[in-house]
């Protein structure tokens, strides 16, 4: 659904974006991570059509973004970080009024308003927007990003000023959506955000798009890397032996020997266990504790950096 | 058909915007109030000069009374309206536009706004067209305000007079929207409104206040040098026929036409002088929407082209000269007068739009 190709950014010759490229299949919700300044915000203004990128192209549903706005973005629901309304109109009059630039007429804005508000909690809610906090401002962000039933929803930051319901709302949507075979765009520096909801991410570091793929394929990958390790709690009822392997990195005995915490470079528990159960040890527990989020995404980062 | 309806969406939205605002109802407000006043002592006024007049028709007989053979315009009614319009009026413009574009730039909705399926010139021409909206519905009522005053007094305007009304209308908008459009252009430019609202307030004054300024005696004195002084002779002259008259003022005239070889050159001088001096303020007022707005109001207004320049010469004599042309002004010869200044009037708006519309083809959205 989404291509992006040689995606190139350039503010007064500094590279904002650089030579970007990636894919995103259709019902994919893709997670864009990145620290601030990387890049996220500049790729997804490209990507709604907001600016022109300096060299290459996006492409949603086989058309450039560049050249043929208009079309693209009747199939994008895009909600931006801050987003803003008009705050002398209430929540359904800011709605009908993008509707109709959506070319809806007054009817249909009035039946999809019905559907959306009540989705995103703010059914019953009349007051103007200019008296919304900033939760239900982001609450109505997303309901205006869902307003022209889009093939595209693209979410800056969307959990930014959202209280734990309206987290837990927001998944939900997020993952009917994906369901729906549409396919979702989430920026975030938030890793565990990301991770909750997408199904694939992107890692941007200064602009370049240094890993693309599932979290699982990440952090896969990142466990081939020589560097890499995984931690390996195992609980014995006897005391145990020295565990001995060629990708142990180091070894710590606790509790008499009941208990060992070992650092390895990949998931040797089947070995750990095997040897155990050949000395005749009783085991009570045998846990790996794998590649956490924030050690993939730091791992590329700084990789990348 | 589908870029007209997000065109007219757009407007439509601008123009409820407008019209709910407070700060457009407030100004709008003193608007009406100023027209109001304006109408009822512009009528007074007219009363007062038509009474005149009556009277100085019933004693015609005498032929030395030819002077105030004129009948009052209708139209001076407006004149007190126009003086109020120009300020007021070019204040309602600013507050209409100084903050179309930066409020949304603050507000963080034109990235939303601009997310959606519309063109940027869409965008910008659809506020424009809401605002020049909401300021017709403005100027319509206070018109139709206007010409009831006129109604409930008595007077009934012909139709070479409802014409002029109209085009007193016409200018009256073009002033407006003049002063609009250059408050839409800064709020393109600048990022935050309060920045945008000073440098227009800067802009007015510049063009109200300081271009007018520039026709007075010291700028003229260093453009076109000095004005002709008096030859002494025809002081002395002028002297002695004050003293030989009765009663405090005394109007002495002179003959042109006269054998008097000084007085001719110094009326040539001088009135080559004032020519001169009239086509530079002319010309410096074109630059000012506030004083092309006066200019065509006053030939409007006064149904008279002719510009009178009086010299003080002290001790209570003066001299008169006529600067273009003599005579009732009507039709043809009004809007001749008037051309360049509607032109300028008409520039006005459109290049400022247009520096607008250019600036928000280009905006930044980040």
């Amino acid at each position: 659904m989404i291509q992006l190709e040689h995606l190139t950014k350039e503010y007064n010759g500094v590279r904002a974006v650089d030579d970007l490229n990636a894919g995103i299949p259709d019902g994919e919700i893709f997670g864009l991570l990145g620290p601030n300044g990387a890049g996220k915000s500049t790729t997804i203004l490209m990507l709604t059509g907001l600016i022109e990128p300096t060299a290459g192209r996006c492409l949603v549903g086989g058309l450039d973004v560049a050249r043929d706005p208009i079309t693209v973005k009747q199939q994008i629901g895009y909600m931006p970080e801050d987003v803003g309304f008009y705050a002398t109109l209430n929540a359904e009059e800011n709605l009908t009024y993008f509707g109709k630039l959506y070319g809806m007429d007054g009817t249909a804005c009035k039946k999809r308003c019905s559907e959306l508000l009540p989705l995103v909690g703010l059914d019953g809610v009349t007051k103007d927007v200019g008296g919304f906090s900033k939760g239900m401002r982001q609450r109505l962000g997303i309901a205006k990003a869902l307003l022209n039933d889009p093939a595209v929803i693209i979410l800056d930051e969307p959990t930014a000023n959202l209280d734990p319901q309206g987290v837990a709302d927001y998944r939900r949507i997020i993952r009917g959506v994906a369901r729906e075979g549409k396919t979702v765009v989430v920026s975030s520096h938030i890793l565990e955000e990301v991770s909750k909801v997408s199904t694939m991410v992107g890692i941007l570091s200064r602009g370049k798009l240094v890993a693309q793929g599932s979290w699982r394929d990440l952090a896969k990958d990142l466990s081939r890397k020589p560097d890499a390790h995984v931690t390996i709690l195992v609980e014995t009822q006897d005391p145990m032996p020295d565990i001995s392997h060629q990708n142990i990195i180091s070894v710590d005995y606790e509790r008499d020997r009941h208990c060992a915490v070992i650092v390895a470079r990949s998931d040797i528990r089947d070995e750990i266990a095997g040897q155990l159960a050949q000395g005749g040890i009783r085991l009570h527990g045998l846990s790996c504790e794998g590649i956490s989020l924030e050690e993939t995404f730091l791992s590329y980062y700084q990789t990348a950096g | 058909m589908m870029a007209q309806s997000r065109l007219i969406t757009i407007a439509q939205k601008e123009l409820f915007d407008h019209l709910r605002s407070r700060k457009f109802l407030l100004i709008f407000g003193i608007l009406l109030v100023v027209a109001i006043v304006g109408m009822i002592g512009g009528v007074t006024e007219y009363n007062k000069n038509l009474d005149s007049y009556n009277k100085h028709q019933s004693t015609i007989a005498s032929p030395l009374s030819s002077s105030m053979a004129e009948k009052p315009s209708i139209l001076s009614v407006f004149s007190s309206v126009a003086t109020y319009l120009v300020f007021v009026g070019g204040i309602l413009g600013i507050a209409m536009g100084f903050d179309l574009v930066s409020k949304e730039k603050e507000s963080k909705s034109l990235k939303i706004l601009l997310s959606h399926p519309v063109y940027r010139d869409e965008v910008i021409n659809g506020k424009a067209l809401g605002g020049i909206a909401a300021l017709g519905c403005a100027l319509a009522v206070v018109l139709v305000i206007a010409l009831a005053t006129l109604l409930v007094y008595g007077i009934v305007p012909d139709g070479g007079e409802v014409v002029l009304i109209g085009i007193f209308a016409i200018v009256s908008f073009l002033l407006i929207f003049s002063y609009f459009a250059i408050a839409l252009f800064m709020s393109t430019v600048m990022d935050e409104s309060g920045s945008a609202l000073i440098y227009t307030i800067i802009v007015f004054i510049l063009l109200s206040v300081l271009v007018p300024t520039l026709a007075n005696d010291t700028v003229m004195e260093y453009a076109i040098g000095s004005q002709p002084e008096i030859p002494q002779e025809l002081i002395d002259q002028m002297q002695r026929s004050a003293n030989t008259s009765e009663g405090s003022a005394v109007s002495v005239t002179f003959s042109t036409k006269g054998n008097n070889g000084a007085w001719d050159e110094f009326n040539k001088r001088t009135q080559a002088y004032w020519e001169k001096r009239q086509m530079v303020e002319d010309t410096s007022a074109l630059f000012s929407p506030s004083m092309n707005y006066q200019a065509i109001c006053a030939v409007i207004t006064a149904g008279n082209t002719e510009k009178n320049i009086v010299i003080s010469t002290g001790n209570n004599a003066a001299t008169a000269f006529s600067v273009g042309s003599e005579g009732d002004a009507h039709g043809e010869e009004i809007l001749g007068r008037i051309v360049a200044n509607l032109v300028a009037l008409l520039l006005f708006p459109a290049v400022f739009f247009g520096l607008a519309y250019l600036r928000f083809l280009r905006l930044d959205v980040r």
